[in-house]
């Protein structure tokens, strides 16, 4: 897969804060990738240089190899931060902005109004717009021209839950189609409901990057050996337990409730523990590998303090 | 430039406030001009101290001279048109369009030519009506077989102000940001500051204070119905053009580098 975006040893300093910190990673295309990180982390300063509205004090990156000129841009659409536009114009007007600023005709603009269900509403100002309406015309406007890549910066903010899976909805339907989309986002399930890709970040630090599933089944950078959690039970769990205390690689054993958890190393699968049990003598009535959700990644890796 | 332009046109064409203070430039102008040349042209002088004046004044609303009096009077009203300026400039900063701008795809410097193309549009706006007005002051008084283009260069020197006006104004709301702090800071600099420095510079007839950033553009043209007798400048009109020129080039200067340079923020 070629590279959609490189980001090579990105920092950037506002006087004394460090905003972000030799950030490097690359966004492989047709992803999601989700940028993750607490509010403050640094996602919107991050995406803000590889838009060229803020200058990195040190770094690089790069768009499909290229440098972002204003060309590079016009192929992308983007939501950044708020959704940025002239009040006193209509819906209809801002986007034909937008449009003569991409070199794009104005045929799609009605197109992307029906997507995001504004058509009805297009020739009213923007400021008479609530806040979710603003935010789905910023979205309409990203994905006017129909571009290959987007970026996203907290895409559901400010939405009502349908909105919110309307748009997740949008979010996949577009990478189904072969689109690469950036998006940072605060909310982990949202991460984990959309994304394939994710990067962690931390007060300016990139905490781990990878896919969705490699950050939450493997220890990222910072820990050294994977764990596998299984859930099982059977007719009788202490000798089941018994069992399980003389497999290989089973680290730890909790009785839960009614059924065992065990901690096993990374080459443990479910499969080799039925196995196990039923050579022993033991029938499993219940199996049950538990993939860590990315919260309990996230909060492994950023620390559990809300002072992040 | 032009499609940089049609651009422009599309975030003011329905903008309410644009439409109200280009037109009462664009209306109240010629008006105000076209009823002090009528007053001034039609008051009968009975006693001698107003006949000295007049005949002092020449005949300000007569060809060539009328181009000299309705350039300065369309110069006084242009603050109006600087002040569009700067709104339509600080009002991309509050809405962050500036950002959403360069996120769609304009380069930094596309975003200043494109506000640059207001400027040229501004200032033709200006000549135009200032051209229409001194047309029908100069043909309605005018004796026939009077010198039509003699007072040209006014025109020319007119064109030259409101450029240097509308790019320090370019440069205040670029740098400053925020209109009404803006607008304020342009107000003192062009009424206030520089009209009080250049009482202090011109004092015992120094020629320093007509090199001003505005009095440069000011002193070509001078209030018509001042007596030349009572005019210290001795600096030539060449002179000043230049010095306009070369502010000009460092106004540029300076709003290039700041913009391409700086994190678009709020």
């Amino acid at each position: 897969m070629s590279a959609i975006l490189s980001i090579e040893n990105l920092s950037k300093n506002y006087g004394a804060v460090k905003a972000l910190q030799n950030v490097s990673f690359t966004v492989p295309a047709q992803t999601v990738f989700g940028i993750l990180g607490p509010n403050g982390s640094g996602k919107t300063t991050l995406l803000g240089i590889v838009m060229d509205v803020l200058k990195a004090t040190s770094g690089s990156y790069s768009w499909q190899g290229e440098q972002s000129t204003a060309a590079v841009r016009k192929k992308i659409g983007t939501l950044l931060e708020t959704p940025n536009f002239y009040h006193y114009l209509s819906a209809a007007d801002n986007l034909k902005i937008a449009a003569k600023i991409k070199g794009k005709g104005e045929e799609d603009i009605d197109n992307v109004l029906k997507t995001v269900n504004l058509y009805e509403r297009k020739s009213s100002k923007f400021n008479t717009y609530s806040l979710g309406m603003k935010q789905r015309l910023a979205i309409a406007s990203a994905l006017l021209g129909d571009p290959e890549i987007l970026v996203f910066d907290e895409p559901t903010n400010g939405l009502d839950p349908a909105g919110i899976a309307e748009i997740r909805e949008l979010i996949k339907e577009l990478n189904r189609k072969g689109k690469t989309i950036i998006m940072a986002s605060h909310i982990l399930d949202e991460v984990e409901k959309v994304c394939t890709h994710v990067a962690i970040i931390q007060k300016g630090v990139l905490k781990t990057v990878g896919s969705v599933k490699d950050v939450m089944n493997t220890s990222g950078s910072t820990e050294a050996v994977t764990t596998v959690l299984v859930e099982l039970s059977a007719a009788d769990n202490d000798s089941l337990k018994n069992v399980l205390q003389q497999m290989n690689g089973v680290e730890e054993i909790i009785t839960v409730d009614h059924h065992l958890q065990i901690t096993c190393r990374e080459n443990i699968t479910a499969e080799a523990v039925n196995k196990f049990c039923f050579e022993n003598g033991i029938v499993l009535n219940q199996l049950n590998e538990k993939r860590k959700s990315l919260e309990t990644r996230f909060l492994e890796i950023t620390g559990k303090q809300s002072d992040r | 430039m032009l499609n940089l332009f049609k651009i422009e046109w599309l975030k003011i064409r329905t903008y309410r406030t644009f439409w109200l203070l280009y037109l009462s430039y664009m209306v109240f102008t010629p008006l105000f001009i076209i009823f002090v040349a009528y007053k001034f042209m039609s008051t009968k002088y009975s006693n001698f101290e107003e006949m000295t004046l007049k005949a002092l004044a020449g005949s300000p609303f007569v060809f060539p001279k009328v181009w000299h009096a309705t350039t300065y009077f369309s110069g006084l009203f242009f603050i109006v048109f600087a002040m569009l300026f700067i709104l339509l400039i600080t009002n991309e900063v509050q809405y962050r369009t500036h950002r959403q701008n360069i996120i769609d795809g304009w380069s930094r410097m596309d975003f200043i030519k494109a506000k640059f193309t207001l400027l040229i549009f501004f200032v033709i706006s200006a000549a135009v009506i200032t051209l229409i007005t001194t047309l029908i002051i100069g043909f309605t008084y005018s004796p026939s077989g009077a010198d039509v283009v003699g007072g040209l260069k006014y025109f020319g020197y007119f064109v030259l102000m409101s450029t240097v006006y509308l790019m320090v104004a370019f440069l205040v709301a670029i740098l400053v940001k925020r209109t009404g702090l803006s607008i304020i800071i342009y107000f003192v600099l062009v009424v206030i500051l520089d009209n009080l420095l250049w009482l202090g510079l011109t004092f015992k007839k120094s020629q320093i204070g007509y090199f001003l950033p505005l009095e440069t553009v000011d002193s070509l043209v001078p209030n018509p119905f001042k007596p030349a007798v009572f005019e210290s400048r001795t600096v030539t009109d060449m002179a000043l053009m230049i010095s306009a020129a070369v502010y000009l080039a460092i106004y540029v200067y300076i709003i290039a580098r700041y913009f391409r340079k700086t994190d678009l923020k709020t």
